[in-house]
């Protein structure tokens, strides 16, 4: 008896267990979200401190950004296209760009821009698992010489001033219009 | 005569108790070989044994192994409905099912030690059909498919008359499949230990007996605890089976470790493996030669032993014993062995160039690949309880 | 010219034939002669072509240790990898010290991927991450890499690294994180912004005006500074016997 007890147990008991392993996530968060109702601000990332405006307007890029980006990279990275006003180096320096001196900001910090929304939305961000998540000068501040192997020189150096950016590329040479 | 239409087939009904403890049991080891897959990746494989030197390690031992005994493990379906050898139809549903089980579980190991898991999609949307890596891709997902499909057909009874095509396109699949598993190795030109056209055919010879040895043990262990009969003449056939398909696989390594001696080209690999490599050389020797393949044809072929169940369960856990120190030997041994840049020079560099490599694997890879045996073990005892998978009865032959 | 029925002389209908035979040769030949001309120029919005194939030639016996050092320490700050020992550590160029068994002669050399024709990485790579660009370069493409490391398997000079920890302060020149696989890019990074006066880090560190131990440039120009001196001098390839043709070969070995 036992036998047919199991046998037909078995499988709505499976079920059941497969289905509460993919709704306890949602339950958990739908408890939190209603505990949390109206206390959690939704972000307005800060405007791009250099630029007056983005390469495209707000509503579109909040849409379509990883579109643009997915297009740029196969073209960067296969192509060699680093042109173009999709350029993710652009889009960084533009979004949070450098200052010296000042207090470093990851992608994981709630000021960082995309983590402004990324954290509201919970959408993990991927790109700056490889890419640079701030500009270059941020970047070497946090490089402490001690951080390095004794082939590093001092902390004096500084890198090559020819950076990349959307804005410094133009043309290959050859043409008279080359822009350093 | 074991004959189809008067064959019964059943799902086993072990006391519930033990049987659920022993699932949960292997379920719990199987989730914790999972939590430490995904230790290493948080962490990244800086806390595994691999490096940039021996760059693929235990989990490869374990996923090759379980693909390679998959793809053997149908055997002896494919001697039923291809071969119509019809003493083996009543192992034939086991068989499929038991070679999906090894598959899957392979595949998880494969999958889980990738340095980005999360990118398993783009693996299979991104194609290089250049790749033997990629052809595997598409052929292990295939043979779980037609396997699946086979399976099925040969439990339902209608579709008895499609067996026979259903079963030689498995059969030809899991040629391809494991010609692919050996040319990921013999395809590279860069190492010693690989590059040779022999490793796809030795690759074959060893799913024959791989496969085999863990049916035996899957079906003593499932019979005795159901407590079905299960007739000596059967085992006495399979066991003559291991025994040949173990002195094939002894025939290719033969072959290859003496075409290799030949060449002075190739000595000091040779030497490194055969005799001065410490690890590999013990593991050669002792493991694979003397307890994997020497000591099973003792015990299987001698008439001291001829009888024994026990020598036969013996048998089987020395080939599998012998199967991992073959697979640790190649896979692990010639990485170990420095690559022949400047032939003629001694080298010496920060990225360990002309020393040899050594290998220590971590506790996350023993779990990890441990997990994906238990998966597969777990798939297979699942199967059988739910499915009409095993025969009632072995009985005598006539 | 004659409008005589009787009598139509056919030479201004030939006239008028050759014209615009001619003018239509033009036209269809102008754009070809204007495009090559421009197609020197190629500006950063175009795909790269085929047309270049770079290349690099490391004259060994010009090389010291210490020049050798240069090169590593320069790829490390240009990229932002370091190396401390490691068994796990990435190293997109290395020292390498050869010592003859039979004469003594100890010499260094930087060795890193050399770009080869026909990269056993790239047959391999599943996903076809590992990828030989147009312009010959053999890059992995981080977006498609899963990090199954078949191709550090595939590369007969151990170029290829993993990378096997969390990594954080990126350079925004060279994108890397942990679970996928990298190599030397011949600066793609400044290949791409300079065409062939680029000067890949390593070569930078060691080249002085004309002296260049480290010469980079286009393998299929047959007047670049890099094929008169393949012609005059030859050079190296690494493991010649497995055909893949390296682009960067050696000197003096």
């Amino acid at each position: 008896m036992i036998r047919q007890l199991e046998s037909t147990l078995v499988i709505p008991a499976v079920a059941v267990f497969i289905a509460l392993l993919m709704l306890f996530p949602l339950v958990v968060a739908a408890g939190q979200a209603i505990s949390t109702f109206g206390q959690v601000a939704i972000p307005e990332p800060q405007a791009p401190q250099t630029a007056r405006q983005c390469v495209e307007p707000t509503e579109v890029m909040r849409r379509d950004h990883m579109k643009f980006l997915l297009q740029q990279r196969d073209a960067t990275v296969i192509d060699g296209i680093r042109s173009g006003k999709y350029s993710l180096v652009g889009c960084i320096n533009c979004h949070n760009p450098s200052v010296a001196g000042e207090k470093i900001v990851r992608y994981q910090d709630p000021e960082h821009f995309c983590a402004g929304c990324h954290l509201y939305t919970s959408v993990t961000i991927d790109c700056f698992e490889c890419h640079a998540d701030r500009a270059l000068e941020t970047v070497q501040q946090s490089q402490l010489p001690g951080e390095l192997t004794g082939l590093w020189p001092s902390a004096e150096w500084k890198y090559d001033s020819r950076l990349l950016t959307a804005q410094t590329l133009r043309h290959r040479p050859g043409s008279s219009q080359r822009v350093d | 005569m074991s004959n189809g239409s008067y064959l019964r087939y059943s799902e086993i009904e072990t006391s519930t108790a033990r049987y659920w403890g022993l699932l949960i049991g292997l379920l719990v080891f199987a989730a914790i070989g999972f939590a430490a897959a995904h230790h290493m990746d948080v962490e990244g494989h800086q806390v595994s044994g691999m490096s940039n030197q021996i760059v693929w390690g235990l989990p490869h031992v374990f996923a090759i192994f379980l693909i390679v005994a998959a793809s053997g493990a149908l055997n002896l379906a494919s001697l039923a409905s291809v071969f119509g050898k019809q003493a083996y139809q009543p192992l034939a549903r086991f068989s499929a099912i038991v070679s999906i089980a090894l598959l899957v579980g392979g595949l998880a190991v494969l999958l889980l030690d990738l340095g980005r898991p999360d990118r398993i999609i783009v693996a299979m949307t991104y194609y290089n059909f250049k790749s033997v890596f990629a052809w595997n891709i598409i052929l292990y997902i295939g043979f779980i498919v037609i396997v699946a499909v086979y399976l099925w057909l040969m439990m339902e009874r209608r579709m008895h008359r499609w067996i026979t095509a259903a079963g030689t396109l498995a059969f030809v699949w899991r040629l391809v499949l494991t010609t692919g598993t050996g040319s990921i190795f013999g395809f590279l030109v860069a190492r010693e230990a690989y590059d040779t056209a022999l490793l796809a055919p030795m690759f074959i010879a060893m799913s024959f007996a791989f496969g085999l040895a863990i049916l035996i043990l899957l079906l003593i262990f499932s019979f005795a605890s159901d407590r079905r009969v299960l007739d000596p003449s059967h085992l006495q056939r399979l066991r003559k089976l291991l025994g040949i398909f173990i002195l094939v696989v002894f025939y290719f390594v033969l072959v290859l470790h003496l075409t290799r001696l030949y060449a002075s080209r190739n000595h000091d690999f040779e030497r490194f493996i055969l005799l001065d490599g410490e690890v590999y050389t013990i593991l050669f020797w002792v493991f694979q030669i003397g307890l994997g393949t020497l000591l099973p044809l003792v015990l299987i072929y001698s008439p001291k032993y001829r009888q024994s169940r026990g020598a036969l369960i013996s048998a089987c856990l020395l080939v599998i014993v012998g199967a991992f120190a073959q697979l640790y030997v190649i896979i692990i041994g010639g990485q170990a062995f420095p690559l022949d840049i400047f032939p003629g020079y001694l080298v010496e560099s920060s990225f360990f160039d002309g020393v040899i490599n050594t290998y220590t694997p971590s506790i996350w890879e023993i779990l990890l690949g441990l997990g994906g045996f238990t998966t597969s073990i777990l798939i297979a005892l699942l199967s059988f309880r739910v499915l009409p998978i095993l025969p009632e009865i072995l009985a005598a032959e006539d | 010219m004659s409008t005589d029925p009787e009598n139509i002389d056919m030479r201004p209908a030939r006239r008028h034939f050759l014209k615009a035979g001619a003018a239509m040769a033009a036209v269809v030949i102008a754009p070809g002669i204007l495009l090559y001309k421009t197609g020197q120029a190629q500006s950063a919005d175009e795909p790269v072509s085929s047309r270049v194939r770079w290349g690099m030639l490391i004259d060994s016996n010009a090389l010291d240790e210490s020049d050798v050092d240069a090169c590593v320490s320069a790829c490390q700050r240009e990229h932002g990898w370091k190396s401390s020992g490691n068994q796990t550590d990435a190293q997109w160029i290395r020292k390498v010290k050869l010592s003859d068994a039979q004469t003594g002669h100890v010499k260094f050399l930087p060795m890193m991927c050399l770009h080869c024709e026909n990269p056993p990485c790239v047959d391999v790579c599943p996903t076809g991450a590992s990828f030989k660009r147009a312009d010959g370069i053999v890059l992995v493409n981080k977006h498609t890499c899963i990090g199954c490391r078949y191709c550090m398997m595939a590369c007969p000079y151990k170029a290829r690294s993993f990378i096997h920890e969390n990594l954080k302060d990126q350079l925004p020149v060279a994108p890397r994180g942990k679970g996928t696989v990298e190599s030397c890019t011949l600066c793609v990074h400044r290949i791409d912004r300079d065409g062939e006066n680029a000067v890949p880090a390593c070569a930078e560190a060691v080249n002085r005006g004309e002296h260049k131990p480290i010469l980079f440039g286009d393998l299929n120009n047959p007047d670049s500074e890099i094929s008169q001196r393949l012609r005059q001098l030859g050079a190296t390839s690494l493991r010649a016997d497995l055909g893949l043709n390296p682009g960067v070969r050696y000197q003096g070995l």
